[in-house]
């Protein structure tokens, strides 16, 4: 027989969920900064806060981080274009505005920011086509389209952009599998395909994803280790529990997958000594992982974990305090009944 | 303090060694780190062994942190570098971390300034992704490179000055542009098949093949077809790549498109200049794209590489033939390599563009699949160029289907071999022979899935075959 790309969790891999070690893991994260490893990722500093900040408050425990800090360094990386930046002297990026954003909206207080150079910021990477830039040099992806309208839905400014030109941009990506690539003629990814759908959804168009078709895509992606990857024949890793969990989620299709399997799986990527969550067991964590490793528990219905919003990743009672409450599909008859769609982790391995 | 001053001293060194390096050999084509956990005594970390440039790990603690706190400083206009510094010190920044963004944007500035070339800012991309292939911001940071390149080779982008002097660019200055195009263009493939060969399903290198191809060659078959032969191999090799697949139908998709153009005479009015604009990078090739035309004539719009010749596009083989021989790779690939979803995925992929085709197709011939000489009353340059459309190949499949929907036909249209490509001679007697086999249909799939099953040995490999039933079922034969 051919050998599955795919992990054997061990006997012993972590089977319960360890939120105080985690915990404890994100609030000592990065107090040592002179690490090279910090520095290596300065690059992408907003998200990594955003990642950490985010996870603490789906457990409970945001008030552990020093919102004062943060709220500090935010203003200091907002330029004068109304871009933010990922940290101090970098340059500003629609994903680091967006993190920022989040970030902010957890705390209630976005008007740490000039909001409406933000707001002209974001609008001033829409292209021609729909589509947007993710900062002044032009380089054009749906993640893009997704973190500017998400931007602009926190802000509660969705008006300030052409939306059906958006929307046709997106949907000028979609793939003859139902999925979505970074740019038209992209390969499917989950990646692209979260955000697309997460665009889609805050955008009012979730009407135009074939629900079907691309959660068959989304829950093919399980394998028999109950792990989801991200394409096939790539291995599982955490953060799909994320982008393939929350897609399913928001086309109405999650109990496509074995959740029972991929709650494993997960609760498997746990390191028990230091806490947090690694792409796949037994390796290093990080907060990204972590992040995605408790959220996608959240949309499993884990209890101990606050509910969790699909599509823009933040705690529902959030978005509830927002007043957002952005379109998910709900499921109804199916053109294939799910019985029959194939599901491989539920197959026994030769 | 002293010993930070040392620090700095030594650091600087370093910088200093790679860039000299560099100068000594302007060859060098691979970065990697050096595992060394102590320093010799008084011994550079930079080693240079043949075309290898080597960085011992000891040094890259102290290394980074200090260049990469200079460009910040910079950046926030708090200490002044000039251009050959920040040249220096972005390039070592990027060889340690190449997703550091910002040093890619300082290095957009010098560009922009001039003081930087592209195609040395596009060799440390490529030194860079032989570290870390995957690199988003890097192959990002490429793109705009390619852009600026792109607006250079532009005749309608020349100069103002040039154009008032001696008027237009000449016949020798485009051939130039156009030499240059081929070069980055033939550049750019290589380095996609590397950073592919060192990462598996390597999503990042391969869209961006598959940008270069959209901005570069747009509706180019010659450039089409010849990746779509020399990338057989590598996926044959490589039968787990999603992404290699995925490629393949991408180049298949352009090809189809391109042809089917030409065939049925469809010209556009010509793109105004706006349409090629790098900021918003065209889809897939547009419809009457000039590009392919015989006459070989440049857009006034874009930027191109040498149309193909009349010779060129008649090489490549007719929509049909460029399916069969697909399903056949999928197909052997399928038999000899049981068990790999990523061909399955394939065949599904390809079917799916084939079926849509000769739907769309008997949709524009307005008389349905029947005929027997389906493209007679296609004129000119259409048939000239592609004796071997007017096949009865684009008939067969309706009357393999009418006769009692039996199978065997149409299996015989998987199995067959040798769908050359037709002696242009033969066109007139093609036209009125016996029908070709014909690629594939839904009832030759289901047979090549019952074959499949039948002894089938390796469980993933019936899983797949099955899925790619249900999927026939369901998608396709509504």
């Amino acid at each position: 027989g051919t050998q599955v790309k795919d992990v054997v969790i061990k006997s012993d891999a972590p089977s319960a969920l360890l939120l105080d070690k985690h915990a404890d893991y994100i609030a000592a994260y990065g107090s040592k900064k002179d690490d090279y490893e910090y520095t290596l990722s300065e690059y992408l500093r907003m998200s990594g806060i955003y990642w950490g900040l985010t996870v603490m408050d789906l457990m409970g425990q945001l008030t552990r981080m020093n919102q004062q800090e943060i709220s500090d360094f935010i203003k200091s990386c907002q330029h004068d274009c109304g871009g933010v930046s990922a940290s101090i002297g970098h340059d500003p990026h629609v994903l680091y505005t967006l993190s920022a954003v989040q970030i902010l909206s957890l705390y209630d207080n976005v008007n740490v920011l000039d909001v409406d150079k933000v707001v002209e910021y974001v609008r001033g990477l829409q292209q021609e086509d729909g589509s947007f830039a993710g900062d002044k040099w032009g380089e054009i992806d749906t993640r893009f389209s997704f973190c500017a309208v998400a931007t602009l839905a926190l802000l509660g400014r969705l008006d300030a952009i052409n939306m059906d030109k958006a929307v046709e941009f997106v949907l000028s990506c979609m793939n003859f599998d139902g999925g979505f690539g970074c740019r038209p003629g992209s390969e499917s990814h989950a990646g692209q395909i979260y955000c697309c759908t997460g665009f889609l959804s805050i955008a009012g168009q979730l009407h135009q994803v074939n629900a079907d078709l691309l959660g068959w895509w989304l829950c093919e992606r399980q394998l028999p280790s109950g792990g989801l990857n991200g394409r096939p024949e790539k291995l599982p890793d955490v953060c799909y529990s994320w982008w393939v969990l929350a897609s399913l989620k928001i086309i109405g299709r999650i109990h496509w997958i074995d959740k029972s399997k991929l709650r494993s799986f997960i609760l498997a990527c746990q390191d028990e000594e230091t806490g947090g969550f690694a792409d796949r067991p037994g390796d290093m964590v990080d907060p990204f992982h972590t992040l995605f490793g408790v959220a996608g528990l959240s949309l499993l219905g884990e209890g101990q974990i606050k509910d969790v919003n699909p599509v823009l990743c933040m705690p529902e009672d959030v978005l509830e305090r927002l007043g957002l409450h952005p379109d998910l599909l709900s499921y109804s008859t199916p053109l294939v009944p799910a019985a029959i769609v194939f599901n491989r982790s539920s197959s026994s391995m030769s | 303090m002293a010993e930070s001053e040392e620090e700095d001293v030594l650091v600087q060194r370093v910088v200093k060694d790679i860039n000299n390096a560099f100068k000594r050999n302007p060859n060098i084509d691979e970065i990697g780190l050096i595992l060394c956990p102590e320093a010799r005594y008084n011994r550079s970390p930079i080693v240079l062994v043949e075309n290898k440039l080597g960085v011992e790990s000891w040094c890259v603690k102290f290394l980074l942190p200090y260049v990469h706190n200079k460009l910040l400083l910079y950046r926030q206009r708090k200490q002044w570098l000039d251009r050959e510094a920040l040249v220096d010190i972005t390039c070592t920044l990027l060889l340690l971390n190449s997703d550091f963004t910002t040093a890619w944007n300082v290095r957009k500035e010098l560009l922009q300034c001039g003081a930087l070339n592209p195609e040395r800012d596009l060799y440390l991309g490529k030194l860079a992704l032989t570290k870390f292939p995957k690199s988003p911001e890097t192959w990002i940071h490429r793109r705009w490179v390619l852009q600026q390149v792109l607006r250079e080779c532009s005749p309608s982008s020349s100069d103002r000055k040039e154009q008032r002097d001696s008027g237009l660019r000449d016949a020798a200055e485009r051939t130039r542009l156009s030499e240059r195009l081929h070069r980055v263009l033939h550049d750019e493939m290589k380095v996609c098949a590397d950073a592919a060969s060192r990462y598996p399903s390597n999503y990042n290198a391969w869209s961006h093949r598959i940008w270069v191809l959209q901005n570069m060659a747009q509706g180019n078959l010659k450039v089409l077809h010849d990746e779509l032969s020399s990338m057989r191999e590598w996926v044959s090799m490589h039968v787990s790549d999603h992404s290699g697949f995925h490629y393949r139908q991408f180049l298949l998709k352009a090809l189809v498109r391109e042809l089917s153009q030409s065939m049925h005479h469809h010209h556009a009015p010509w793109p105004s200049p706006g349409s090629s604009s790098p900021r918003s990078p065209s889809p897939e090739p547009q419809p009457g794209h000039p590009h392919h035309q015989a006459n070989g004539e440049a857009t006034a719009a874009a930027p191109c590489l040498s149309p193909a010749t009349p010779e060129d596009q008649s090489s490549v083989p007719a929509v049909p033939q460029l399916f069969h021989q697909e399903m056949e790779l999928c197909t052997d690939l399928i038999q000899s390599f049981p068990g790999h979803e990523t061909l399955w995925c394939h065949r599904r992929h390809v079917f799916y563009l084939w079926h849509h085709w000769r739907r769309d197709h008997d949709h524009h011939d307005g008389q349905g699949c029947g005929s027997e000489s389906p493209q007679l009353n296609h004129t000119g340059a259409g048939l000239s160029s592609y004796p071997h459309t007017a096949s009865p190949r684009g008939v067969g499949l309706d009357r393999v289907e009418s006769r009692n929907g039996q199978t065997q036909e149409g299996q015989n249209a998987m199995e067959v071999d040798g769908v050359g490509v037709p002696d242009p001679r033969d066109t007139k007697r093609l036209k009125r022979g016996p029908p070709d086999p014909y690629p594939p249909a839904l009832p030759s799939e289901h047979g090549f899935i019952a074959s499949v099953l039948d002894g089938c040995r390796s469980h993933e490999q019936g899983c797949f075959a099955l899925a790619y039933r249900k999927w026939l079922d369901s998608v396709i034969g509504q």
